[in-house]
Parts: structure tokens; sequence; C-alpha cells
């Protein structure tokens, strides 16, 4: 059985249609990875699967259990099993990185101070975060933060990890160091993800299978080597990473703007 | 053109009804919330410091401005027909019955209600309050009630430290400078002023405390579209709050006078 079913889901948001029919289906250990361009619908996923969003047609079921359907409690249950990784990593500002790692095990857990402690900082040590228990967020760099975030959301174990642009916004040594963590972390406790990423390095390390949103339509779900190979222009485009071609709606500027170019002059 | 213009105003009426609706559902889970587990012990001292304690010198010193000025207002005034003497106990009813709850209850409309507003709108820009969604902690429980609570159990203290400083306003003013005698000061300030009537003021201080804390909690919580969101949440908030506290004055001392 899947651990995680998107069923024919759609989200619109007034006229803007975001999320248009998407099935999807991730099993048991393994890691998905959602590809598409911004605005395509990936984060609305995400939120949609975790119940922050309520979809308007279609819906998610997590290990069986409808999440639209759950009362407010048994979401809070179900969202006990899924640790989320936030894009900007979403730390509380109030709360040092050892509070922030240890909340969930505060709040849901009869740990003691000391296990709590202990517990904080193999997550801390898992995302490679020695000795930052007592820094603010206010102190930590873009990279750390984000590890934060994860070391946050594998505190109490979760079965499924879901990642929103883990590495949007770093320099491309912190990107490989993000993607390696992920690699670690699915390696070390074989959870089930959903990565949503527009980084095809990383993506093409850590997926079992890549799925493609484009204008709220789930492309393809494909193995990494079939997804390289798929025909569709779309993919193909953005594989490249060409402006030309059907990806972008409006067509893109001139690329050929000679410096020192003569006016235009009117006729 | 007409039609637009009805359509407008249907439009406006609807959102004023659907705010309504969502603020009523936000306040009543608030209310459950307060009996549920883990009660977050820490957050609700740490809030009661910030509600309470940190206001106190706001509080002081506006009670003792408003004080001393009415103080002046009402000796000159009195003056006018012969009867000084009134000022004491005029100034006592005054600020007893309402002006230090209701110059607190604004106050702190500014002061605590905009700093929820301003605090929660920017952990929900920066998708905290998700998070927190995302940890399976329901953020009304977490956010509101510590929140909540101390201003519930704070306002009242500081209506009642408002009153003991608007007796000393106006006895500075009165004693002090009239020239009036402190014993006969001491005796008019609670002549006219009955136990009900401090029972009243505190009544007010808490019903002023839920007011600011629900409004500025949920104007917070509701913030949406980044920097200028965040700006518009505690601007709402103390216009909203200070018009509810001042509706909610009105009735209080109608209903509980009677």
């Amino acid at each position: 059985m899947a651990v995680i079913d998107v069923v024919n889901l759609s989200k619109a948001f007034g006229r803007k249609v975001v999320l248009d029919g998407v099935n999807l289906s991730v099993e048991e250990g393994e890691s998905l990875v959602v590809l598409g361009g911004s605005g395509s619908g990936k984060t609305v996923l995400l939120r949609c699967i975790l119940g922050l969003f309520r979809p308007d047609q279609g819906h998610v079921s997590i290990e069986g259990k409808v999440v639209q359907d759950l009362t407010r409690d048994q979401l809070s249950e179900v969202r006990k099993s899924i640790g989320m990784c936030f894009q900007m990593a979403a730390l509380f500002d109030s709360m040092s990185v050892e509070e922030n790692v240890g909340f969930a095990l505060m709040r849901h857990t009869t740990m003691t101070l000391a296990q709590r402690a202990e517990r904080v900082e193999e997550c801390l040590n898992m995302v490679g975060l020695k000795d930052t228990q007592k820094l603010r967020p206010a102190e930590l760099s873009g990279g750390m933060k984000r590890r934060v975030g994860f070391a946050r959301a594998i505190a109490l174990k979760p079965k499924i990890l879901l990642f929103d642009e883990p590495t949007t916004g770093l320099d491309p040594v912190m990107t490989d160091v993000i993607g390696r963590i992920i690699l670690g972390l699915k390696a070390q406790m074989g959870v089930t993800s959903i990565t949503i990423t527009h980084d095809l390095k990383s993506a093409f390390e850590i997926a079992d299978r890549i799925a493609m949103l484009f204008q709220g339509r789930c492309l393809a779900v494909q193995k990494p080597e079939d997804f390289k190979a798929n025909p569709d222009a779309v993919i193909q485009q953005f594989l490249r990473g060409d402006a030309e071609g059907p990806f972008l709606q409006d067509p893109p500027p001139p690329v050929t703007l000679k410096r020192n170019a003569p006016p235009i002059s009117t006729p | 053109m007409p039609q637009s213009l009805v359509e407008q105003l249907g439009a406006k009426i609807l959102d004023i009804i659907t705010e309504t609706g969502d603020f009523a559902t936000v306040s009543a889970r608030s209310f459950i919330s307060i009996f549920k587990r883990p009660f977050d012990g820490r957050n609700f001292l740490y809030q009661l410091s910030a509600v309470g304690v940190n206001s106190i010198p706001v509080v002081v010193l506006t009670s003792l401005a408003v004080s001393m000025v009415f103080a002046v207002q009402l000796s000159f005034g009195f003056r006018q027909f012969q009867a000084e003497g009134l000022a004491g106990q005029v100034e006592g009813l005054a600020v007893v019955r309402e002006l230090a709850p209701v110059i607190t209850g604004l106050m702190m409309a500014g002061r605590v209600g905009s700093a929820m507003a301003a605090e929660l709108g920017t952990m929900q820009v920066t998708e905290q309050i998700d998070a927190l969604e995302c940890l399976a902690t329901d953020p009304v429980q977490f956010l509101f009630v510590p929140r909540l609570l101390a201003a519930a159990v704070m306002l009242p203290l500081l209506t009642g430290i408002a009153i003991f400083v608007g007796y000393l306003g106006g006895y500075t003013l009165l004693v002090g400078v009239q020239g009036q005698s402190a014993y006969v000061y001491g005796q008019d300030f609670y002549k006219l002023v009955s136990f009900r009537d401090l029972v009243i003021a505190l009544t007010k201080g808490l019903v002023f405390g839920l007011i600011i804390a629900l409004v500025g909690c949920w104007r917070g919580y509701r913030t949406r579209g980044g920097a200028e969101g965040v700006g518009n949440a505690p601007t709402s908030s103390v216009v909203t709050s200070s018009l509810w506290i001042l509706i909610s004055d009105f009735f209080l001392t109608k209903l509980l006078l009677v």
C-alpha cells in the first residue's frame, strides 16, 4: 500500500487554478522528487498533503487516512509521523536552536530534560551541526537554518519527510551539503520522502522517482533515467534550462542585446 | 454603475460577516483550548511579564497625567459656583468608574494588542505558524491561550494600579497645588464610590483584557501579504480593539450599574 496517495487533487485560489487533477503515490521508503517551475503548484501540493490547505476536489491519504476527513486531533496524530522542512526553515525566532529542535519532543513526549537534550544533540549531529544548541536563529546562516529545520523535522523520528525547496538561495557547495544530508537521512532513517526542488543535480541524486508538475498537472512520474529520456518538450526544456520552448507562457525577452548598440531610430 | 455600487456594498457586507464569523470561531477555539493539555506554563509566565509587569510604567504615567488634568478641570469647574470641595468626590467617582479602566484598556490596546498582532503576523508570513501546525501543535492553543490568560489576569491588576495612581494624581493636584486638606481629600475620594464600583472597574479591566488579546492575536493570525500585511495588523488591531473597548464600556456601564 502506498504511504502517500494523492488522488485527482485540484486546488484553485479564486480563478487561478493551481492544481488540476494531480495523481501521485509514494511507496514506503521511496524518495519522490517533484520538479516544476515557479507557480506550478509544488508547494500547494505539499500543503494539501499536510492538511494546511483543503483541496477543492480529490483527496490526499496518508497510510490510508484521508487527510481532509480527519478531525483536528486526528490530523495532529498523523502530523506527528510527518517531518516538514520549510523553504526558509521557519524556525521559531523567539527560541534557541535547542528549543526549536526539541519543540515537538517537549510537546508530544514524556522525555526528561536530559533525554530531550540527548535527542536534540543526536538530531543536530545528523545534520552536521554540533554545539549550536544555544544559538538563536538570527545568528545562523541560511544553510545552517535549513539544517536546524531538518533536525527539528526528524526529532520525533517521523516515517515521512517532506522538503520544500531545501536548496533554494544557497550556494552550490551548501546545495551539495544539503543534498548529502537528505541522502544521509534517507539511509539512516529509511523514511518515505517527497522533495520539491529546482535543483536538478540534487534531484537526480536523491530521487527514486521524479514527478514533473506543469500548469497544475502532473506531466510524468518516472525513474530518473526514464525521466531524462522523456521526449516531452516541456520536460526536455526544463532539463536543458533553456528560455526558448513551451515551458513559458509569455515569450521570453530577446537574447542578443549588444552592448553599445545604436539607439533604435524611428522612421 | 448603480449595480456595481450595490455589488461593492454587498461584497463589503459579506466581508464583514465573514470576518465576524471567523473572529467568533477563533475566539471560541481559544476559550476551549484553555482546558486542553499540554499547558505551556513557561510561556504563560513570560506573557504575564510582557503584558503586565512591563506595562506598569505606561499605566502609571498615563493614569497620573489624566487624573491630574481631570483634577485641574474639576477644580476650575467647581470654582465657578464655589463648590471646590466637590472636586475630590467627583475625581474619585470618575477615576474608579471610568478613567482608570478605559485609559488602561486603551493604552494596553496600543502597547500589548499591537505587539501581539505584530508578533503573530510576522510568525504567519514567515511560515512559523504553519511550522507549529506541522509539529502537531494547535497555534490557537500555543499562541492565543497564554496571551489571553495573561491579559485576563493582568488588565484588572493594571486597572487597580491605575486607580491607586489616579488617587495620587488627584492628591498631588488638589492637596499639593490647590491647598485642600489631605484628610478631607482622603475621605472625599471614596465618598461617592462603593465596593461595587471597584468590582465594576475590575470587571471592565477583565473584559478589555479579553478584547485586547483576542483581537490582537486574531489580527496577527490572519495576516496575509508579507511586510504590508504585518504593517497593517497592529494598526488594525489597535483600531478594532479600541473601538470595542469603548462600545463594551458603554454596555458594561449600563448593565452593571443598574
